[in-house]
């Protein structure tokens, strides 16, 4: 009885650390420019993409794969980000709201026109079984949970100690301050943007060998799951990301295995819904944030 | 900044629009010229389904080229309309009103999905157009077609019912299976293949000791394996779809489950993709379809044969059962002697028609009457072990 719950806790860590790495770029990317970005889920799609195709294609590794899958992401979110997004600078929110789910709708399409609606195998990956403290994981999962604690140390790290960690904070508190001390503001957005469209992409791709299915819709359910993570965290605040996204991915699991598979999505929108009326501002910070 | 933006926005959007309507306009002026048949083709062309919709066309358009290079049907060409259900009832229904207020059909076949089925089956009566499903299993389906209520609606598939019955015999009588672990996909399908099941799973002796039903598109199943592992089941029960069985399979081999809990049922296990995903899970797997590209006869063979040619691609079941219709359409058209839609129903009702896995007929609930084909993964490689068919029990109106 003890161990099946242990064992589901670390099924709903596994589940949570690739919510964690692609809800964290959404939640950076909402600090920045007040938008929440409705297309996140589909840099996640296109980073599987680039993978799928690198292997498939032109028969690299899947380490390659990565690497192909990662940098493809970065340059379709750099010219997004050129021409859309450091456009949203001081926008009404409305109007990133409808930026942000058309860039959504090309992306998704034009995968599908390409490479068609169907779904792809994904062959790449590490998925032999290891056993850890008695339960079984596929080894693919452990990297997932080591890279997300990598990534996550490495964004407090940066957000605390660098230049543009420090100027990603600066424009989230104030942007008309930033403005006049001669922040580069739109850098800082494009900048932010690309960081967290890589990250997306790069859960894709780790997360690919054991979703093992390819698909261009493969996004929407990703977004879906990252709005009431971003929420719960604070918007625009790093480490409660990471927790949020922890228990989400815990209560996720506990309620597949006790109540019924079929109601493991109500969890999420089930704490939107909540966090909405309680606690808007999130779990950890204690101030509303807009 | 903004201004001017929008103002630009405004006219390229502008134009794309008129551009699109006069191109729509054109096409569609130069479609009425002519004298063919308008068959239209609901199925899911993107979404979780999207595969089954491609094999799906793949199929029907071979069956309509090999017509139409035959002459046609009576010197008239097939013309195929495809209309994308994305797998979901409501853009099913609208997909069926676009063919029928658009594209003017005077047939349509679809859906795969039976949740979509269902919803199209009003609108192709309201409209009086003939409705012939091709690759839905729920019974409800013909339990409201002909005697049950709707005229226009005809299936040439066989029903979850006799899936049930023919994989829980199966299951039972010859790997002695007692214990099973519900895992099905959360439609019509799915629910109504296992409401059958447990109606049978009394006759062997079998119990369930699990249910769970997951969503289109749900990639994570290591809970409930997880607790299916735990529960001493012997076998999954899956109706479920082609695409996630790769992912639940992986899940399985990740936790162990791989040569001590047997899938049985319906999603595909027989592909190449499916059991190179994890072959060691899916060894002994039992399934039961309607048709499978190692069935043994002549006609069988020439359409996988030819598909391939066409395609560069093994058909699967989806494929052969649109491929089937078709040619079950055209030769109603046929035997009716006009493309008329009220002699062509009459036609089929009546027709004897040889398919590839034996001949079909109609009952009075305008359901086709066919086998199912059981198979089973030995070494890897799909083994068939025989062809079931069961008469359907309708329930009292």
């Amino acid at each position: 009885m003890f161990s099946t719950i242990l064992e589901q806790i670390i099924n709903g860590i596994v589940t949570g650390s690739v919510y964690a790495i692609v809800a964290v770029g959404m939640t950076m990317i909402f600090g920045v420019l007040r938008a929440i970005n409705f297309a996140h889920g589909e840099y996640y799609m296109l980073g599987t993409f680039g993978a799928w195709f690198a292997i498939d294609y032109l028969g690299l590794s899947y380490e390659a794969s990565i690497v192909v899958g990662v940098l493809s992401t970065i340059v379709i979110a750099y010219v997004v980000g050129k021409f859309v997004m450091q456009r949203m600078v001081g926008a009404p929110a409305e109007s990133g709201v409808l930026a942000t789910l058309g860039i959504a709708l090309v992306l998704q399409n034009t995968v599908i026109l390409v490479f068609g609606g169907g779904y792809k195998f994904f062959s790449g990956g590490y998925i032999e079984p290891v056993s850890i403290l008695g339960f079984s994981l596929a080894e693919q999962r452990v990297i997932i949970l080591i890279v997300c604690l990598i990534v996550f140390i490495g964004l407090e790290l940066m957000v605390t100690y660098t230049r543009m960690g420090k100027s990603m904070r600066a424009v989230s508190q104030n942007v008309e301050c930033c403005e006049v001390v001669g922040i580069d503001v739109p850098q800082v957005v494009l900048r932010t943007f690309i960081l967290g469209a890589a990250l997306a992409a790069l859960s894709g791709v780790l997360t690919a060998p054991v979703n093992v299915s390819v698909y261009g819709g493969m996004g929407e359910l990703i977004t879906f799951k990252t709005l009431p993570i971003i929420i719960m965290g604070g918007l625009g605040n790093v480490r409660g990301t990471f927790f949020a996204a922890m228990i989400l991915g815990i209560a996720e699991s506990l309620v597949a295995t006790y109540v019924g598979l079929q109601f493991r999505d109500t969890v999420g929108f089930a704490t939107l819904i909540l966090m909405l009326m309680w606690r808007p501002h999130g779990l950890f910070s204690t101030q509303a944030r807009f | 900044m903004t201004k001017t933006l929008t103002r630009r926005a405004f006219c390229i959007s502008t134009a794309i629009l008129s551009f699109t309507a006069l191109m729509t306009g054109v096409s569609q002026h130069a479609l009425a010229a002519d004298e063919t048949i308008r068959l239209g083709l609901v199925s899911p062309m993107s979404g979780p389904n999207a595969r089954y919709g491609a094999f799906s066309l793949h199929g029907a358009e071979l069956a309509v080229k090999e017509i139409n290079d035959a002459g046609g049907i009576d010197g008239r060409k097939i013309e195929i309309f495809s209309a994308d259900s994305q797998g979901t009832p409501v853009e099913g229904v609208s997909a069926t009103r676009r063919l029928i207020d658009q594209d003017k059909v005077n047939y349509i076949i679809g859906d795969v999905s039976s949740s979509v089925t269902l919803a199209m089956q009003p609108v192709a009566e309201d409209a009086g157009v003939l409705l012939l499903n091709a690759a839905s299993s729920n019974p409800k389906i013909t339990y409201g077609a002909g005697v049950g209520g709707y005229k226009w609606t005809f299936r040439n598939y066989p029903t979850d019912e006799n899936r049930a019955l023919i994989v829980a015999k199966y299951a039972a009588e010859q790997r002695g299976f007692t214990k099973f672990a519900v895992l099905s996909v959360d439609s019509d399908y799915g629910r109504s293949a296992i409401t059958f099941t447990k109606k049978y799973l009394p006759d062997f002796k079998g119990e369930i000791v699990s249910e769970d039903y997951y969503k289109e598109g749900e990639v994570d199943f290591r809970s409930v394996l997880a607790k299916i592992r735990d529960n001493g089941a012997q076998a999954i029960i899956m109706y479920g779809l082609a695409d996630t069985t790769p992912i639940i399979a992986r899940q399985m081999l990740e936790l162990g489950l791989a040569g001590k809990v047997t899938l049985i049922g319906n999603g595909e296990f027989n592909t190449e993709k499916t059991i190179k995903s994890a072959p060691k899970v899916l060894e002994g797997a039992v399934e039961a379809a309607a048709w499978l590209p190692a069935f043994d006869s002549p006609e069988s063979k020439a359409f996988v044969e030819k598909f391939m040619a066409a395609y560069n691609e093994a058909p699967n079941n989806h494929a052969y059962v649109h491929w089937d219709t078709v040619h079950l359409l055209a030769q109603a058209i046929k035997e009716a002697g006009s493309p008329d839609q009220g002699k062509v129903r009459d036609a089929l009702s009546k027709i004897k028609y040889k398919s590839a896995v034996g001949e079909v007929t109609f009952d009075d609930h305008n359901q086709a009457r066919l086998p199912m084909i059981l198979l089973q993964i030995e070494d890897g490689k799909p083994s068939i072990k025989g062809a079931y068919a069961a008469d359907i029990q309708y329930p009292a109106n």
